[in-house]
């Protein structure tokens, strides 16, 4: 394959940038023309892919479109169609799809994304990442005035995010108290370096990059063929699609339910209630994978970047290791569909993201208010095909469970639970290891809106900004 | 009048061969029956509940007498039918992912097939050959082929308990339920409703 | 190789439909019709057959058209397709549905050339033989359950897991005996009734096309 112009491409698309802050401001062009200026203003600022070898960046800045900001800049109709149905329709429109309904339902939105009048749409995401939140600052300021002085835009809302502090350190855990980052895929020329368990599966084992083409357009996917892009290529290539989608944390009901579940669970105690929490997820609140390490977490094997995610599922059919219903089993099933895991090369996702709001720590006191606080993840996800790949992963593996062998079960913490819902904890003979069925699931974590956008290369970026998009 | 019926798909497709090329077809079919290892691949892939092929040769399609009119055709047909669980997009990317040389074998007697892989031309093809349903009946809608395996385990791992259960001590009886539990314990999923199709 | 695979029986049926065109609607469109308002669930006709378990009806208009260099033919007759996984052969299976649901037969099989009606069973059946196709090769996922024995165990799974979510942690003398008297609730509880789903809000189709 071709070797990536890491210059065209977005950074964000390439790399997570493990800056610990970060603001999210989304746009609402007021002039197409002058919007088009702050693009040509942008395209000087905007980071991209190149490798910070020379050392690494105080801040980043990275922009991308809903449709209707495309629309609202002008691309031709025939360009405008040529966009997959549903990143047209918008991410609030496929609802029913995500299982965004009831309790993650548009009602119950930030008014941000709740608000469907014409002056209120989301046309951009205007990302800032940066090291310190001085910085942050700084270079809001600045991006602030750049939208003035163009009189291009209104910023409607803004989301701050920042990496949670525990005892004075910076680090990867969301707030449930899960070590984040882990199992982001591996594709072909776009790391430097490969993990065992990112990429796919291959007969003999081993672990191989997955088609660039499952990550960016214009390029190879899995299927042996270019993914569905828009027209022209030169607008599509080297750009990709994001989902951002706000999702709270219900920190108080997480915590309620842990201890509760906990005392009946093995011998009850302090021991067991972290076992249990890893049996949720598989792995345990520090990243160990329960696949490797079932009893105990085991902090030489998630900072071995060879081991923290090189396992399958072909030993533990049974679930007594690994929960069949885990989150990460769901997600990222590897082996356990057959097939050498050819099932799910094309179901693969890259997840970025930060929490956002306060961090409570593990031994503060909580009550019912608690879960009232702003407090969860900004999480976005990229990849080539919203429909293949987020929206079945969302539809089919998280808020489903036939796949897993689980009829309509869902994911413990992630799914949309009517009333009644359970979740099965396979175990064995062993005391320490019991089954266990956790019944009357909660809601732990609530959408609190999104959307669907584009992540146009720097090309694509220029075409747009000098209005000069032709679908021939 | 769907082709959904709930958590089951009824595809129907037909597709024209040349006569000749009928009898290599019916070949294949004779060794997939016979060598079992190669349904292996069918059976693994488990959202099929029924599937069948079905050759009509030129001169065989039902002629009941007058006043129909007999056939006269050029091609034999092969007709398919398929009862599988999940979106009709996710059906195809997995057979073109996983079976595609067991696909080719059965379709590239047909005309015009472009091959199972790369998946966007084969979808294509699939969509001009497909018909519509128009009455689908399933007696459980609201199982998968997974489900219904699953609820035939944990039967008979019920039926198994319960013809020993009320002999036992109580201590008997806990280890047994135990080792029940454990038996079913991967095959317990709630069934129901399908995903919204999309 | 054929029609049986295990327990299971793939019936094909081919009928042609009549030509008619004094007929308005056609034949064919009647049966169309006629189908579109048929119940598919619990109401069905077809959960009094105790041995199907997916059946489908399809009118075929014609053959299909790929594309030059093939040649473009047509079908002098349309056709109802009546596609079954059951549990019985075409003479016992047809016979149960003569004897359960003959009102629906004959709606439907009326539009149909030389159909004899329900009333004459060896008619019917002889009529049924002269439309049945050689399935070539019938695929099973669960080939030695008939209908009634799913939907059993259907229920059994689900009361099961009702029944070992409620009795976690319960001391062993208890559990043995709640567990007796389940399993005597479960084996005396009458078949569930077959073709019913949940009630579900208002759901919308929505569009994905060929771009996904």
């Amino acid at each position: 394959m071709s070797k990536l112009n890491a210059t065209d491409i977005q950074g964000f698309v390439l790399r997570g940038y493990n800056m610990p802050y970060a603001r999210y401001c989304f746009l609402h062009f007021t002039s197409a023309p002058n919007a088009r200026a702050l693009m040509r203003e942008l395209l000087g600022v905007i980071t991209t892919g190149q490798l910070w070898d020379q050392g690494k960046p105080q801040s980043t800045v990275n922009i991308a479109f809903t449709h209707k900001g495309l629309v609202s800049l002008q691309l031709p109709l025939a360009t405008l169609i040529t966009f997959p149905v549903e990143f047209q329709l918008g991410m609030k429109a496929r609802g029913g799809i995500l299982g965004d309904t009831g309790i993650n339902g548009p009602e119950h939105w930030d008014n941000l994304w709740q608000d469907d009048s014409e002056d209120a749409e989301v046309h951009a995401w205007l990302a800032i990442h940066a090291l310190s939140q001085e910085v942050l600052e700084d270079r809001f300021v600045y991006l602030q005035a750049l939208i003035s002085q163009t009189e291009s835009a209104q910023i409607l809302d803004t989301q701050d995010a920042a990496a949670l502090v525990e005892g004075g350190k910076v680090t990867l855990k969301e707030h449930f108290g899960y070590t984040d980052g882990f199992g982001n895929p591996d594709y072909l020329g776009v790391c430097r370096s490969t993990q065992p368990g990112q990429g796919k599966l291959m007969p003999d084992g081993t672990w191989q990059p997955l088609a660039t083409g499952e990550l960016l357009l214009g390029y190879a996917d899995e299927a042996g063929e270019l993914p569905v892009a828009p027209v022209p290529h030169i607008l599509a290539a080297n750009g990709t699609f994001m989902v951002y989608r706000k999702l709270h944390q219900n920190v108080a009901t997480f915590r309620r339910f842990l201890d509760s579940w906990s005392s009946r669970y093995g011998a009850g105690d302090a021991q067991a209630r972290e076992k249990l929490a890893s049996k949720f997820i598989g792995r345990w609140r520090d990243g160990t994978p329960v696949e490797v390490s079932p009893d105990a977490p085991d902090p030489t094997l998630t900072q071995d970047p060879n081991r923290s995610t090189n396992f399958t599922y072909s030993n533990d059919a049974a679930g007594t290791r690994c929960p069949v219903g885990a989150h990460i089993r769901r997600v990222h099933p590897r082996d356990a569909f057959g097939f050498e895991g050819r099932l799910i090369n094309r179901r693969r996702i890259t997840r970025r993201g930060l929490p956002y709001g306060p961090y409570l720590p593990e031994d503060a006191q909580f009550d019912e208010l608690t879960d009232k606080t702003d407090r969860g993840v900004a999480f976005m996800v990229l990849n080539a095909s919203i429909s293949r790949q987020f929206e079945f992963v969302q539809q089919q593996w998280i808020n489903y469970g036939n796949d897993a062998h689980q009829g309509n079960e869902k994911d413990l913490l992630l799914g949309n639970h009517g009333p009644g819902e359970k979740y099965v904890i396979q175990g064995d003979r062993n005391a320490a290891n019991p089954p266990l069925i956790c019944a009357n699931l909660p809601n732990f974590v609530e959408l609190r809106g999104g959307d669907y956008f584009f992540i146009p290369s720097i090309t694509a970026l220029g075409l747009i900004a000098m209005n000069l998009v032709d679908p021939r | 009048m769907s082709n959904i019926n709930g958590k089951v798909y009824a595809m129907n497709a037909i597709t024209p061969m040349r006569t000749w090329k009928t009898w290599i077809l019916r070949l294949v079919f004779f060794i997939l029956w016979n060598v079992k290892p190669l349904q292996n691949d069918l059976i693994n892939l488990s959202f099929i509940q029924f599937a069948r092929w079905v050759i009509i040769p030129r001169d065989k399609f039902p002629f009941v007498g007058a006043p129909q009119r007999a056939e006269s055709l050029k091609y034999d047909y092969l007709l398919f039918f398929s009862n599988f669980n999940g979106t009709w997009n996710q059906y195809i990317d997995a057979f073109s992912a996983v079976l595609s040389k067991g696909l080719d074998l059965i379709w590239r007697w047909s005309e015009k097939f472009p091959g199972s892989t790369p998946v966007t031309i084969f979808k294509e093809y699939i969509a001009r050959v497909q018909f519509d349903t128009d009455y689908y009946y399933t007696a459980y809608p609201n199982a998968t082929a997974n489900d219904v395996k699953a609820a035939h385990v944990v039967q008979q791992s019920f039926d198994t308990l319960i013809d020993r259960a009320a002999g036992m001590t109580p201590e008997q009886f806990q280890a047994a339920y135990l080792d029940f539990v454990i038996s079913v314990q991967a095959h317990l999923g709630d069934t129901g409703e399908a995903p919204v199709v999309f | 190789m054929g029609n049986q695979n295990g327990k299971v029986y793939g019936l094909t049926l081919l009928c042609p439909i009549l030509e008619d065109d004094r007929a308005t609607p056609s034949h064919d469109l009647q049966i169309r019709y006629y189908l579109a308002q048929l119940s598919t669930g619990p109401e069905s006709p077809f959960t009094r057959s105790s041995s199907t378990h997916l059946a489908r009806l399809v009118v075929m208009d014609d053959v299909v058209y790929v594309g030059a260099p093939a040649c473009e033919e047509h079908l002098n007759s349309k056709y109802l397709i009546f596609e079954t996984n059951c549990d019985s052969d075409l003479d016992g299976y047809m016979t149960e549905l003569a004897q359960t649901i003959p009102d629906t037969l004959d709606q439907i099989w009326q539009h149909c050339t030389g159909y004899p009606g329900t009333r004459d069973l060896s008619a019917f059946l002889r009529y049924m033989r002269s439309c049945q196709i050689e399935t070539t090769f019938f695929f099973a996922a669960t080939n030695d359950k008939n209908r009634n024995e799913t939907l059993a165990a259907l229920q059994t799974q689900r009361s099961v897991a009702e029944f070992i979510t409620a009795h976690q942690g319960m001391d062993p003398a208890q559990l043995q005996r709640e567990f007796v008297a389940f399993a005597g609730r479960l084996k005396s509880a009458p078949l569930p009734k077959p073709a019913v789903f949940p009630q579900s809000a208002e759901r919308s189709i929505q569009t994905g096309g060929h771009n996904e």
